[in-house]
């Protein structure tokens, strides 16, 4: 199991197009991957409905825990979604 | 037939005559009970449900591109995220509950949707608009599911009026402008979804009549006047004739001056990014209001610089060989927004707002927003000319030009390439009308916005249906005041221009020619029959005519000496 921290930086949080980016390129992986606040509880980052109602907003800190065989890829590709300002994609 | 008229929000000035074509999406989920559970065999719902879904994919994929070619890529976005809500384990854990418990799949998608919805209608702001895509979504699916038709609205015969309790954002990417007359919803206000693409379509559009829409039946004639906003059922044949005759200019994509070559800049009024698009198509010179408030509403955060930088960089981008007049913040306690602290004020209008607001518990957004625009100017060819809303002092300018100062220095420390802009003010205030003169010796131009100008001059609530005869800018007092502005940027390097809904109106072009107005500006839909009125204005009859109106002394007699709307001026 591997997991990280990662501050958010598009400026619309993990609203609209950036959560729908990120729940497309956790759906790219094989292993299981959850996301949540840095302090809260974990949900199915395949899941638009859940990304999306965590409400998560620019400049805070999500938590990111994936297990299986390409946990660590999948963690770097999600990293760099969380890390890219919008329209830089 | 008598005709009447039903009042609601004009989404554009634009009017047309047309037949109305009921929009019921929503027929297609009134289900019937479900047979007992033991009749449904659970593994044919589940291969329905999977065929469902993936025809609802190649839908959205359609509609994405689409909208992406007629809206541009922000708008299409929106199809995106449906498609992933199509996918979404959640959903589909709760739908495949449904199916195993016996249910037909169209009811199982209904249940398997109602707890995201619900969680989402409890939500605030944004949030709550995703309760919205979701049920799209739910409906999407059901209808496919029961075979439902569904009125095809990208091949509706030519001359159909819409009419819809509400459209959603698939609905309208589907709206095919060439056939389309208008549309009419019963909900939705002048930001809806449903306005904003009326706007940036040019389509004749009204939204929010209310229940009352409701009687309308299939077919029956309606006049949809964008201007006015209202819906007039069974027109008579004279307010037929009337509706029919706007927006028929030809569009000019060059700037244009007067049949005695004055040239005067005819720029777009812009409310939304979605909208530039619109306004190149219908030939704007540059942009003379970009309104940044999109920007800053609706959201739980304020903007940062970086997404400003983008928005800004893309709009002056559009304008390559133009220049775009960007309006700082202008916001007061009269919109609600989560993160600043707006209190509550007897009197908004009168209170805390525009620059009043940058200059004190905003300033560190203005600061911010500045540095987005100066970056941005910086990078990209369009000329960029910064505005403040609400000046009312000299100081308050002086102080709105420092900041711009203290940002360009600093981004030149910093090494950033930096364009220096134009910086000047609305006239919006009498007490700028009456400093005129001296903004003009200290601001690169003046810009008239005619509503709140008019609302102040008049003491008439801009809003106010009670006084809307004394809300109007051909009064005199208005007109004067709008001379004096004109009259104290002659012979200095300052020009000015109107930013007001006055602008746009084509009865009003010789007027305002005449006042001596070097640019004007409006929301993109007039722009063709203002270019049209300016190449057909003679200067000095222009003169003349304003003289004239400068003397007249009520509303009325203004009226009466101004071309009628439906000439040409100086016939």
């Amino acid at each position: 199991m591997t997991e990280r921290t990662v501050t958010v930086v598009p400026e619309a949080g993990l609203h609209a197009r950036p959560a729908s980016q990120f729940v497309q390129t956790a759906n790219e992986y094989d292993c299981d991957i959850e996301v949540g606040a840095a302090d809260g509880d974990l949900v199915d980052a395949r899941s638009m409905l859940a990304v999306t109602s965590l409400g998560v907003g620019h400049d805070e800190e999500v938590r990111l825990v994936a297990e299986g065989d390409d946990e660590e890829a999948a963690l770097d590709a999600l990293e760099t979604v969380l890390s890219t300002p919008e329209g830089e994609e | 037939m008598t005709e009447r008229t039903l009042g609601g929000i004009g989404a554009t000035p634009l009017s047309a005559v047309g037949s109305v074509v009921w929009y019921r999406p929503d027929d297609a989920i009134d289900l019937p009970e479900p047979p007992a559970s033991e009749t449904v065999d659970p593994s044919a719902e589940r291969e329905r449900f999977e065929e469902a879904r993936e025809r609802a994919h190649d839908e959205l994929e359609t509609e994405r591109e689409r909208a992406a070619e007629r809206v541009g890529s922000d708008e299409a976005a929106v199809f995106e995220a449906h498609s992933q809500f199509l996918d979404d384990p959640q959903i589909e854990d709760g739908v495949e509950n449904g199916i195993e418990g016996g249910l037909p799949a169209e009811h199982a998608v209904r249940e398997g949707f109602a707890s995201g919805i619900e969680q989402f209608e409890g939500m605030e702001g944004r949030m709550a608009e995703r309760a919205d895509d979701l049920r799209d979504v739910r409906d999407r699916l059901v209808r496919l599911l029961t075979g439902a038709e569904r009125l095809d609205l990208s091949a509706l015969p030519d001359g159909s009026v819409v009419v819809a309790e509400r459209l959603t954002p698939s609905d309208t990417a589907q709206l095919d402008p060439d056939s389309v007359a208008g549309f009419v919803t019963a909900t939705g206000g002048r930001t809806s979804h449903a306005a904003i693409f009326a706007r940036s379509l040019a389509l004749p559009a009204v939204v929010g009549v209310g229940d009352e829409l409701l009687e309308i039946e299939d077919g029956t004639t309606v006049v949809v006047d964008g201007e006015a906003g209202d819906v007039v059922v069974e027109p008579s044949e004279e307010t037929r004739e009337r509706a029919a005759e706007t927006d028929r200019a030809e569009v000019r994509h060059e700037p244009v001056t007067t049949a005695d070559g004055r040239g005067i800049e005819v720029a777009a009024n812009v409310g939304q990014p979605v909208e530039v698009e619109g306004a190149i198509e219908r030939g704007a010179d540059g942009v003379g209001l970009y309104r940044t408030e999109f920007l800053f509403l609706d959201r739980e955060d304020p903007p940062g610089e970086e997404e400003q930088y983008e928005t800004y960089r893309e709009a002056l981008a559009a304008f390559p060989e133009g220049r775009v007049v960007v309006r700082t913040l202008d916001i007061g306690g009269d919109k609600p927004i989560p993160y600043l602290d707006l209190s509550e004020e007897e009197n908004p209008f009168l209170g805390e707002r525009g620059i009043r607001r940058s200059l004190g518990p905003d300033e560190e957004l203005f600061e911010t927003q500045l540095r987005a625009l100066i970056r941005a100017a910086g990078e990209t060819e369009g000329d960029l000319a910064i505005m403040f809303p609400l000046v009312a002092t000299i100081e308050e300018f002086e102080a709105g030009r420092e900041r711009v100062e203290e940002v360009i220095s600093e981004l030149e420390s910093a090494g950033e390439p930096v364009e220096r802009p134009e910086v000047g003010t609305m006239i919006e205030t009498p007490a700028t009308a009456f400093l005129a003169p001296d903004l003009a010796a200290r601001a690169d131009f003046l810009s008239v916005g005619t509503n709140d100008l008019t609302q102040y001059v008049m003491a008439a609530d801009r809003g106010n249906e009670r006084v809307a005869d004394l809300h109007d800018p051909c009064q005199p007092p208005v007109v004067r005041a709008l001379r004096q502005v004109v009259e104290a940027t002659e012979g200095t390097d300052t020009w000015v221009g109107m930013c007001g809904e006055m602008a746009g109106d084509p009865a009003l072009t010789e007027l305002l020619v005449g006042l001596g107005f070097d640019e004007l500006s409006m929301s993109a839909v007039t722009l063709p029959e203002v270019k049209a009125r300016i190449e057909s204005v003679d200067t000095s009859e222009a003169e003349g005519l304003a003289e004239r109106v400068l003397d007249a002394s009520t509303k009325d007699e203004v009226r009466e000496l101004l071309p009628r709307d439906n000439e040409e001026p100086n016939q």
